[in-house]
């Protein structure tokens, strides 16, 4: 429990002061030559329990009486959070918000929304504690801001809600370097959020790193945290995975695929209204809903007389959760996908060229030109969506052309060269070649993401299949997507900010691997590097809200925006936008509409051996977190002093009169 | 009031003059050893006829009743009731407890009070009074006499009287009852703070040796009341342990306990067939024993 008031506990001895005068009491006894001693001695030997309790009794009540009145000048604290606060003043205090659009959920009993509930609770119980410095760090910036008091937090554009995933270990980590930067002497983390496993990513290693910093930071800091766990089976959401402009006999035509995800798997089929908006016309496209999902692939929608560059957005009937009621979405005509094959090696160069050249949609063009190594500086490479280096890693002269590239988000895949090699890119470097006795083949590798992802009926592709015979080692940092059985890398991909950097440890050629001959991993492998690179060259992007470097949206101007959105937050809000002549369709991401989340035992894990309250709320629960009982405390105190009293009454015994009639003779 | 010479504190001569015009008498049969106002076992020559008998050889033929003779040709003896004196034993409780008085006057003293009246009422009708103090163990003992001047030695033990000691009270009732010749009027002043059911057994060994017994109890109006407003401590008078307590605490015991040794000393001398007198200190023994004796006139002289 925690007080407002501390300093008047020093008080709490005077809850003796009962006990005291009753000692001085029995003091003042006096002495008295009692003949009737017979009566005395019975009345002391009979056994009463109440009666013998009783004066212990009135004690109490007295002692509690008092106890009650200096606690409620104490001003006590309490709710479940009751024995979090510490007593005393705190240095700062940081305050955690996750803004993402999973905390827009809004509760069973009100309409409020889950960071609504926070911001209020936050700001009623924070209100009663004292600090000298109150810090936000919000999801979606996740800057520390200062705070002038938790009032703010219900009128700061910072706590209202984005449709960007929230990164904790990330604002974690802010907090540690804000601990570090301001070395405050006494801190508690106040953190809000809806516990989602893509939010929290539990299983990362970062976490280790920082509990072990917090561990060992000599400021002392209590984490708390404030979990709105409890989801919503009935919600839905709705996602356009797929939108093309494709030209048929009876005129241009949108096709866009939606997909509708359901909370919980159900049998019940459900019919839900999906509401289109393209070019200022409105279309409701009836689907049936079963299971957990339901996808509606190439709805194909006619643009006679429209330009084939454009915006939209699809919405759904409103349901527990607003921010995943609604999917901004642009479209424009495919870009060329061109494909540059740098080699110097001309054995390789056939099965890239047959990867990268034969499309699997009949509307696509490709391209694919060879070119050596020296003949780099002379290429065009502005429509270049996928390079494919087959030769040593780029020099100073060729690597700012191709930073250039994997900067603009084209996809670059390097194959080992057969010669020395000393060059290093991504902070990667090929190390020697590797020609095991026996053919290796591939263990392990990542099936739902990236370029070996499974297929999308769920089939995996035959990686395994794949029969290595010679292969080069990589040192650097990487993330491998498959690894050999000797444990060395096949495919990796380096650490770069779009992700979009590969590494290749064999060759596909006949001696060294079976990926051209097996070419089915290899065509996959280079068409979705292909895709991937393409819609970096397209005038439309698909863009996941929070993954946005600020700085780019700085010329936005916004097509369609809710009224949260300011020209500083376009990055975090969903809707559309343009930039010149690129059109840009902002939404949550993906894991956004997953409702899973992070075990209690895991995040007692992550917390582990540092200071770590826990609160579960309730959206609309009504019960504050802090909130001065100190009424209470005075109601006890009357009662007691009510039940002293009931307890002091007198029996109800004649005290003058006899017992029985006197001076009347029993007359035998 | 000068009786034998001495004035005595307990005895007030207005108060005796008043008493003296109301008769002691005895709730059955009495036997004394000469003629008095008090109903006898025997048959003797007072007035009032008893009954007929048979005649026996031997019989004073004096006494034959010729009329029966005349009427039914048997011979008939008349005989008539004889009225005799008594023998009053007075016994004193002398222990500590009876040293006790919250009003100005201790148990004491008003027992002296009214034994000392019903001596001098017995005596002035011509009854025997004797006088035993009784406290762990009889202290002083006087037998019955019929005497004036026997009056002053019992005036003289009452006035000499010390409460002291603890009570052995039960124990010498017995002894009493067993010592004193049949069919004498007991009279008991005590506190009785003992369990009732030891008096049982004195009442009815009294009752059993063909006594009229009376008994004067004694209570101090604090004793009832037990009304103190801070903690005390109970010094005993008898010398037991002391006892400190809160009264308001223990009242309630107090009185319960008083109520159940009440009614259970109530059906005891029921049962005992006890002429049994509960007196407050704060009343007058005056009308306690204008009562008494008004009571016994209207109960006298069962045969």
């Amino acid at each position: 429990m925690s007080f407002l008031q501390p300093a008047m506990l020093f008080a709490l001895p005077l809850i003796a002061l009962p006990i005291v005068i009753h000692l001085i009491n029995q003091y003042r006894y006096r002495t008295i030559e009692w003949a009737a001693m017979f009566f005395l001695l019975t009345a002391n030997k009979m056994s009463r329990g109440y009666a013998r309790i009783r004066q212990w009794l009135i004690l109490l009540m007295r002692t509690l009486a008092v106890a009650g009145l200096i606690f409620a000048i104490s001003r006590p604290l309490a709710s479940g959070w009751m024995r979090l606060a510490a007593p005393g003043n705190i240095d700062t205090t940081i305050i955690l918000l996750d803004r993402s659009p999973s905390m827009q959920q809004q509760g069973t009993r009100t309409g409020m929304t889950k960071l609504d509930s926070a911001r209020q609770q936050l700001v009623q119980s924070l209100s009663l504690l004292k600090s000298n410095r109150w810090v936000l760090i919000d999801s979606a910036i996740n800057t520390p801001i200062e705070l002038e008091s938790p009032e703010t937090l219900e009128t700061i554009l910072e706590a209202e809600p984005t449709s960007a995933s929230a990164d904790i270990p990330a604002m974690l980590e802010t907090v540690h370097n804000y601990l570090r930067d301001n070395r405050p002497s006494r801190t508690e983390v106040w953190l809000c959020s809806d516990l989602r496993l893509h939010d929290w990513d539990s299983e990362s290693s970062r976490w280790d790193v920082l509990r072990k910093a917090f561990l060992e930071s000599p400021n002392p800091v209590r984490f708390h945290l404030l979990a709105y766990a409890s989801s919503d089976s009935s919600n839905r959401s709705v996602r356009v995975t797929s939108t093309a402009v494709q030209e048929t006999s009876t005129g241009r035509e949108l096709l866009i695929s939606l997909k509708i995800e359901r909370a919980t798997s159900s049998e019940e089929s459900e019919r839900l209204p999906v509401r289109l908006e393209l070019n200022g016309t409105s279309t409701e496209i009836p689907m049936e809903i079963s299971g957990s999902e339901t996808e509606l692939k190439n709805y194909s929608f006619a643009l006679e007389g429209q330009p084939s560059k454009g915006w939209g957005r699809v919405t759904i009937p409103a349901d527990s959760n607003a921010d995943d009621n609604e999917f901004y979405f642009v479209y424009d005509e495919p870009p060329p996908r061109t494909t540059v094959v740098v080699s110097d090696d001309p054995r390789g160069v056939k099965a890239l060229e047959l990867a990268a050249g034969i499309s699997a949609n009949p509307s696509l063009t490709l391209s694919v030109s060879v070119v050596s190594p020296h003949l780099v500086l002379d290429t065009d490479w502005d429509q270049v969506a996928l390079l494919l280096w087959d030769a040593p890693l780029p020099d100073a002269e060729t690597a700012p052309i191709v930073q250039s590239l994997v900067d603009r988000g084209a996809q670059v895949v390097f194959f080992p060269p057969e010669s020395d090699d000393e060059g290093t890119f991504a902070n990667l470097s090929w190390g020697s070649w590797e020609q095991p006795d026996s053919e290796l083949q591939v263990s392990t590798w990542i099936q739902d993401q990236d370029l070996l992802a499974n297929v999308q009926s769920g089939a995996a592709l035959p990686v395994g299949e794949l029969k290595i015979s010679r292969y080069r080692t990589l040192d650097g940092e990487r993330t491998t997507l498959a690894a050999l059985s000797s444990g060395d890398p096949l495919l990796c991909r380096a650490v770069t900010d779009l992700r979009n950097v590969y590494f290749c440890t064999t060759r596909p050629v006949f001696g060294d691997s079976t990926l051209a001959s097996d070419g089915v991993v290899l065509y996959v492998m280079i068409q979705r590097a292909l895709a991937s690179g393409a819609t970096s060259l397209g005038s439309v992007r698909q863009l996941n809200a929070g993954e946005i470097d600020p700085a780019t949206t700085s010329d936005w101007s916004p097509l369609s925006r809710s009224d949260r959105t300011l020209s500083t937050t376009f990055g975090y809000q969903a809707g559309a936008y343009r930039s010149e002549e690129r059109l840009f369709a902002v939404n949550r991401s993906a894991e956004e509409d997953r409702a899973t989340i992070v075990g209690d035992d895991r995040v007692s894990a992550l917390f582990r051996d540092l200071p770590f309250d826990r609160v579960d709320d309730e959206v609309g629960s009504g019960s504050a977190l802090l909130r001065e009982i100190w009424p209470t405390f005075l109601l006890i105190m009357m009662l007691m002093l009510i039940a002293e009293a009931v307890l002091c009454l007198p029996r109800r015994i004649a005290q003058t009169d006899a017992p029985v009639p006197f001076a009347k003779g029993v007359a035998a | 009031m000068s009786i034998g010479g001495r004035s005595r504190s307990f005895l007030d001569p207005q108060a005796l003059a008043r008493l003296s015009a109301i008769p002691l008498f005895s709730r059955r049969a009495m036997i004394g050893n000469v003629s008095g106002i008090h109903a006898s076992p025997h048959r003797g020559s007072s007035v009032e006829f008893a009954e007929y008998r048979r005649y026996v050889p031997g019989d004073d033929i004096r006494r034959l009743d010729w009329r029966a003779f005349g009427r039914s040709d048997r011979y008939y003896v008349k005989e008539f009731e004889a009225d005799t004196n008594l023998r009053c034993c007075l016994i004193l409780d002398t222990s500590g407890s009876m040293n006790f008085g919250s009003g100005g006057i201790a148990k004491i003293e008003y027992a002296r009070r009214i034994l000392g009246s019903l001596a001098h009422i017995a005596v002035q009708q011509g009854d025997a009074v004797g006088l035993t103090c009784i406290a762990e163990k009889i202290v002083q003992t006087i037998p019955p006499r019929r005497t004036p001047s026997h009056l002053r030695g019992v005036f003289d033990i009452l006035e000499n009287s010390r409460p002291k000691g603890d009570t052995r009270l039960v124990g010498r009732l017995h002894e009493l009852a067993e010592t004193i010749p049949q069919r004498a009027l007991i009279v008991l002043v005590s506190d009785l703070f003992m369990p009732p059911a030891d008096l049982k057994s004195a009442f009815e060994h009294f009752r059993f040796r063909k006594h009229d017994v009376a008994v004067f109890h004694l209570f101090d109006p604090l004793e009832l009341s037990f009304d103190f407003q801070r903690p005390m401590r109970f010094l005993d008078l008898e010398g037991g342990p002391s006892v400190f307590a809160e009264p308001t605490e223990i009242a309630d015991r107090y009185h319960k306990a008083l109520d159940l040794y009440l009614a259970e000393l109530k059906q005891i001398v029921l049962g005992a067939a006890v002429d049994y007198h509960r007196v407050r200190l704060d009343e007058d023994y005056e009308l306690v024993l204008r009562n008494f004796l008004a009571a016994r006139t209207r109960t006298k002289g069962v045969r």
